[in-house]
Order: C-alpha cells, then structure tokens, then sequence
C-alpha cells in the first residue's frame, strides 16, 4: 500500500478515536475489510503493543510496520503522534472553550460509541479464526476480566494467551 | 509544577483525539519550557517507545510462519479480542463515574453503538459521528466538564 495512503488512514483513525485503543474499530473498517491488513496482523500488533513500552495506542505502529515496512511503521508514528497534540495550541487559544459542557458531551459521544465498536470489533477478532473453541471463549472472558480489574500486567494476560495456544491450539 | 496545574493538564488531555498521553506529554512540555518542551517531551515519550515496538515486530516476524508461532496465535487472538472488548468497559466505568442515571444512559448509548455495527452493518465512521452528535446535544449538560472524562 501506497505509504501516504497509509498514513492517510492512519491519521483519520488518530483523529476521530477517543484514547488509546479507540482507533481499532476505525482501522479494522479500513484496512480488514478491504483486505489491505488481515486479522492475524491486527492480533499480533495489539498482542506486541501490550508487550511494548509507551501508550497502548503505540500497536498503531506495530501494524503499519506490519503492512507497510519501516515506512509503514513511520507512517504510524506520525499518525499517533500528530493528532492529539491539536490540544496544545488549542488549550493556549480556547481553554474555555475546551471547558465547556458541550465539548465534555462530545467527548462523552465519542467515547461511548467507541465503546459500543470496539464490543463489536472484539467479537470480530475472537471470531475471526472461524468459531472459537470452548478453551479460546474462557480464555477471552478471562482476558476481559483480568484487563477490566487492571492489576497484573497486560504482558502477563498476552503470556497467558500464548502458553494456552501452544498447549492447546495444534 | 502543583498537583492542581498537572490536575488541569491532565483534564485537558483527556479532551484530545487519539493518545491522550502524547496531548498529556504536548501540554506539560509546553508549560515547563514553551513549544520546545513539548516537542522534546513527545519526542522522548515516542521514539524510543516506537523503536521498541518495530523491533519487537520484527523479531516476532522471524519465527511468525513457524507452526508453534501459529498455535500461539489461536490463544492470542481470543485474549485480544478480550482485551478490546474489556477496554470498552473501561471506557463506559470511565464516563459514568456520576451515578446509576449516568451508568444507564451511558450504557445504553454504548449498547446502541455495538447493535448498529453488530446487527445492522451501520459504517464505523456513521456510528462515531452518530456519537458526537447525541452527546453534543444531550450528554452535556448532566454534569460539568473536565476530570471525568474517560482515560486511555
């Protein structure tokens, strides 16, 4: 794929995402469903970005090394990088304005129909291998559970996920 | 800087599109040493954490065609999926910090989302922007602004 396409892509999923992992339902409509990235990849650059040092976010970079190369995973930094830092120069011009309570129902919006794609975009990539087994649905609800409480690291959960396939995925 | 200007930076980031830790790392820099600061803080929050995860993919890029590698993928996708179905929970614990009312709507506008995509093919981008609308108009104006904002 063409890099400024890429980035293109990239950067409209940065721009209308709401935190971190919020860019996923974006970059699955664009990039899984034309057939330009594959669910194994999407899996892998989530699995890695939790591995990883730095935001959660960062699996962007992942993938587009993924699709794309150096070249790719550049494309995806500036991406991650760029968007969010609107905020600066916004909070020196119109900090009253970010304040207001229709910007804090925007947010609001966005990240509750975000919340609503990414449901629908994780039982896209539990069923993406064709019908989970018995063992791959306990593993999802015990990856949704021990991520929801937060306190073991997500590496641990990712770990998990691996040994589980190993022993049980041939 | 006092913990009440970090409280204000951080409400602020919270407002960005995309990583709210780069807009969180763009603003401090930005306060402790104007736009120089906040290009050297990102930079130094990105780089090295970009270098790591294209090393880490390139790595797992030698052995990903092996048949143990492709076992471990049968795990790893039920607990990625997991893991972004959980996020989403997160996301709506994060909103409705306010109450059983909040808790309610703010359940039942995540529920609308996740049936529109799931049940009736309604594009991502038309699901978002359905999103920012409802909550322009109506999600508003039950609480004020700032702190509660979700995380990410």
């Amino acid at each position: 794929m063409d890099p400024l396409l890429l980035l293109l892509v990239f950067l409209k999923a940065s721009a209308l995402s709401i935190g971190g992992l919020s860019s996923l339902p974006l970059l699955r409509a664009d990039l899984v469903t034309p057939g330009i990235a594959t669910d194994e990849q999407v899996v892998q650059a989530i699995a890695i970005g939790r591995i990883s040092t730095g935001p959660n976010g960062l699996y962007i970079v992942s993938l587009g090394y993924l699709i794309g190369g150096i070249a790719g995973a550049a494309m995806a930094l500036v991406a991650a990088t760029v968007p969010p830092l609107v905020v600066v120069p916004a909070a020196a011009l119109a900090r009253k304005w970010l304040l207001t309570t229709r910007v804090a129902g925007l947010v609001r919006g966005v990240a509750l129909a975000t919340a609503g794609l990414l449901v629908a975009t994780g039982l896209g990539i539990v069923n993406a291998t064709g019908t989970p087994a018995w063992w791959q649905i306990a593993l999802a609800a015990i990856a949704i559970v021990l991520t929801y409480r937060g306190t073991i690291h997500p590496a641990f959960v990712i770990a998990i996920g691996a040994i589980a396939g190993l022993l049980l995925g041939r | 800087m006092s913990a009440r200007e970090f409280g204000e930076l951080w409400a602020l980031s919270q407002l960005s599109p995309g990583i709210h830790l780069v807009a969180l790392a763009g603003l401090i820099g930005q306060r402790v040493a104007g736009w120089r600061g906040a290009v050297a803080s990102v930079a130094g929050m990105m780089i090295p954490a970009a270098a790591i995860t294209v090393g880490l993919t390139a790595a797992y890029g030698l052995v990903a065609a092996a048949p143990l590698a492709k076992a471990a993928l049968a795990g790893l996708a039920p607990v990625t999926g997991g893991m972004t179905i959980a996020t989403a929970a997160l996301l709506v614990r994060a909103t409705a910090r306010r109450g059983v009312r909040h808790a309610i709507v703010d359940l039942a506008v995540a529920a609308a989302s996740a049936a529109a995509a799931l049940l009736f093919g309604v594009p991502t981008i038309a699901a978002i922007a359905a999103g920012a609308l409802v909550g322009t108009l109506a999600l508003g104006r039950e609480r004020s602004p700032s702190r509660e904002t979700p995380m990410g």
